[in-house]
């Protein structure tokens, strides 16, 4: 199977983590974002939301099991046809979270943009935009090399990524 | 002479033409989902070409809604639910046009 290993910066993820962790651990049994279907009748819905919340809540371990012993030895986090999708998914879940609960001092346009001074930020505000940041790094990253984890060869790639800016470097060394 | 239950079907116009009309699936803009995620999420469910996708992203970014998907209630229903899982915001809502006004 192919797998993609990114090295990212333990210096600035690791302090995220707790960030990440605490706004997973609040979906345990919630939806990241109000469940809004239109006209579907109160037993579908139901249904609807305990389905959604247990796949969620699947997504969500393959994002958090990214940050094992490995990652906190040299940084390296792997993705391959697996994880790559759940843990996408979880980054959407997580980003929408944090929106709803952490960032709601910052309006939406600019969470839109992210064009925000983050030293201008108040603590908390900053860790956990710190992390929405993060977030969508990730999924940029994963997003890029989807079709190449699809492919199904035995390859294995690393690339370094600083885990801050949204645009991964593109060093690969096979 | 016994009394006699009848069970014969009542006819609901209204409802035989919501159940079997066209509906909507609509994707709905949010501030949060960046945009090569919306076009992931478009390719992977509906089974998009890239132009495709980009095309609803852009009008889910530019307008607000996209119909991504126009057909039977229950397989609309089905696919809502999967952009659900994917964290979009989507509703379903009848196809005006099918259901008449």
């Amino acid at each position: 199977m192919k797998r993609i290993e990114v090295r990212l910066s333990l210096e600035i993820v690791a302090p995220l983590l707790d960030v990440i962790k605490s706004v997973a651990d609040a979906l345990h049994e919630k939806l990241a974002a109000p469940l809004d279907i239109g006209e579907v009748d109160a037993d579908m819905r139901e249904f609807w939301r305990d389905e959604l919340i247990g796949a969620q809540n699947v997504d969500i371990a393959k994002l958090m099991a990214l940050f094992d012993k490995e990652f906190f030895a040299n940084g390296v986090v792997g993705f391959d046809a697996d994880n790559a999708e759940p843990v996408v998914r979880a980054c959407a879940a997580l980003r929408l979270r944090l929106r709803e609960e952490n960032l709601k001092s910052l309006p939406d346009e600019l969470l839109e943009t992210s064009e925000v001074e983050v030293e201008e930020l108040p603590q908390p505000v900053r860790k956990y935009f710190m992390g929405y940041l993060f977030l969508a790094t990730l999924q940029e990253l994963i997003i890029q090399h989807l079709d190449t984890l699809g492919e199904g060869d035995d390859d294995d790639d690393v690339e370094d990524e600083d885990g801050e800016d949204s645009e991964a470097d593109e060093n690969e060394k096979n | 002479m016994g009394t006699k239950t009848h069970t014969s079907p009542v006819a609901h116009p209204e409802t035989e033409l919501a159940l079997h009309g066209l509906w909507r699936v609509v994707v709905i803009d949010d501030p949060v989902n960046i945009m090569s995620y919306f076009v992931l999420v478009f390719r992977k469910v509906f089974g998009f070409d890239e132009p495709t996708a980009r095309k609803h992203m852009m009008e889910v970014h530019e307008k607000g809604r996209s119909v991504v998907w126009t057909g039977l209630r229950e397989k609309a229903e089905a696919y809502t639910f999967t952009l659900h899982q994917w964290h979009l915001t989507a509703i379903i809502e009848p196809d005006e046009a099918s259901h008449g006004s």
